[in-house]
């Protein structure tokens, strides 16, 4: 049984006196331990289907079965609760946390609100996240707009893998990182994924990221799936109109695939 | 450079710190240098300021000393002015954090309640309530919280809206935080420095609320305070108008102390924000 399976997922939006699709009748699937690329140009509707599938926004309709249950039907303190299994990475790490806060309250509230460590040890275990992904625990006291956006993606890591997640969505998370940094944030996510088994939901538009990370790849139009299937298949010989685009909107993948 | 520093070099901000630092310290003395019951006679009636140095503001009607009674009533106006002012930004900012972060029918109920209150002038509402629950201290506290705290409802409201979609929440909904640690946690300490930036205004309006409920005899009679002395003095306006006159400027002073201090505070830290 697949981890996530999304199926017929839309959402539309107002627009002056009709509607628009922003996300119209999606599907795909992800089994576990696999990284799924969703790739499109900018308005075809990847970043909701992420806030979609985390239900941040509420879908109009589709189903979403996460780890064998409807995702879905979850409301309160449910939804809450599985929350810890379906993470999220978002793509401006200083956006993503209060800016009043310190790496160590960013690492401890997961432990907390999911009764993961008591507070006792809770300072170990933020210092043994910090440690996983790459950085000192003497970084726990700073504060968030200190440290560098390289560290803070990987402060953004360790909290989302501090509820031992069996997903976690990657919304164009290595994106606003130059490029070595982003190399080296893509060694960490490709090594965790080694280790722990998380799937990733990988949100991008650049496919010479994606062809380095993920297994299988949705290319998404306006909102609807343009073409599915491996991820090298696709970018070697993409079969739609949007998938050529993207591909010789890549540079570095023209030099490889190149005459 | 320091916050304080930066303060500091406003000459407004330090004029009102001055007359600021003034106030707290007639109301911190009042009961060591005038101690016993300020409403007390202490001397021939009318007595003029600047004639007999025991008494150098003089006396009212009753013979009682004006400079004491002067000296109470600063702590009285200071004790109304911050307790309404905090109750008021306490009440407004809770309000308009729940409005603004619930949305929907939260929001529309909450906001058309403040609507209510607002359209109500804040001292007919002060006034109605202390007539029916009766003037004591608490309950004129509690009559100028009930007409101050729109505004910071507002504020607060308009600030949450904007923070509420910020990437920051959504993470906070990610890892499984519960909706009301988000919004008071989360969303209303980054929501609060435009709401108190109202701070300022509300204080110097309670107090003058405070003054003109007791003007009109509705504050607690067993305290002195500025307004009860203007009215007091208002008998006798023609012949002694000093009387009216000495707690009026005490009034006007705490007000434009209160104010260009808290214009100062706004100033500086805005200049923070801004640089960072």
């Amino acid at each position: 049984m697949s981890l996530l399976a999304v199926s017929g997922l839309t959402k539309r939006y107002r627009r002056g006196g009709g509607t628009v699709a922003a996300v119209d009748g999606v599907a795909f699937a992800i089994e576990p331990g696999e990284t799924l690329a969703l790739a499109g140009p900018s308005g075809s509707g990847k970043s909701t289907i992420a806030r979609l599938v985390l239900r941040l926004t509420e879908p109009d309709a589709g189903t979403i079965q996460f780890e064998g249950a409807d995702f879905r039907s979850l409301g309160g303190s449910a939804l809450r609760a599985r929350r810890a299994r379906l993470q999220m990475v978002f793509q401006d790490p200083l956006a993503a946390f209060n800016p009043r806060a310190t790496v160590a309250r960013v690492l401890d509230d997961p432990l907390r609100i999911h009764g993961i460590a008591s507070r006792t040890e809770r300072p170990r275990r933020i210092a043994a996240l910090l440690e996983r992904v790459g950085l000192g625990a003497d970084l726990a006291p700073r504060a968030i707009h200190e440290i560098s956006g390289g560290q803070r993606q990987r402060v953004a890591i360790a909290r989302a893998i501090a509820t031992k997640p069996s997903l976690i969505v990657l919304d164009e998370a290595v994106s606003a990182l130059d490029v070595s940094v982003r190399g080296r944030i893509l060694d960490l996510l490709l090594d965790l994924q080694a280790t722990e088994r998380i799937a990733y939901l990988f949100i991008s538009h650049d496919l010479g990221v994606v062809r380095a990370v993920a297994h299988r790849l949705v290319i998404l139009d306006a909102g609807r799936v343009a073409e599915s299937g491996d991820a090298r298949a696709v970018i070697g010989n993409p079969q739609s109109a949007i998938g050529r685009a993207l591909v010789a909107a890549a540079p570095r993948l023209n030099r490889t695939t190149a005459p | 450079m320091s916050r304080l520093h930066r303060f500091l070099r406003s000459p407004e901000a330090i004029a009102g710190t001055a007359i600021l630092a003034l106030l707290f310290a007639m109301a911190l003395t009042a009961p060591l240098l005038f101690p016993g019951d300020p409403q007390a006679i202490a001397g021939p009636a009318l007595l003029p300021p600047f004639q007999d140095w025991s008494l150098p503001l003089g006396t009212d009607r009753l013979g009682r000393d004006v400079l004491a009674e002067l000296f109470h009533g600063a702590r009285t106006s200071l004790a109304v002015g911050l307790s309404a002012a905090g109750a008021a930004l306490l009440i407004g900012a809770v309000v308009g954090t729940l409005a603004g972060f619930a949305g929907g029918l939260i929001d529309e109920v909450l906001m058309r309640i403040t609507d209510a209150f607002q359209t109500v002038p804040g001292f007919l509402l002060a006034l109605a309530f202390v007539s029916i629950v009766g003037p004591s201290l608490g309950v004129v506290v509690a009559a100028i919280a009930l007409g101050a705290w729109t505004g910071p409802a507002r504020v607060a409201r308009a600030e949450v809206l904007s923070i509420r979609e910020r990437d920051y929440v959504a993470g906070a909904r990610v890892i499984g935080m519960h909706p009301l640690e988000i919004a008071f946690r989360e969303v209303l300490p980054n929501a609060l420095p435009p709401v108190l930036a109202l701070s300022s205004v509300i204080v110097a309006a309670a107090i003058l609320t405070e003054a003109a409920l007791s003007f009109l005899g509705l504050g607690d009679p067993n305290r002195v305070t500025w307004g009860a002395m203007i009215a007091e003095g208002r008998a006798v306006l023609r012949t002694t108008p000093f009387l009216s006159i000495i707690p009026g400027i005490a009034l006007v002073l705490t007000v434009l102390g209160v104010y260009l201090a808290g214009e100062g505070v706004v100033e500086t830290t805005a200049v923070r924000r801004s640089l960072s």
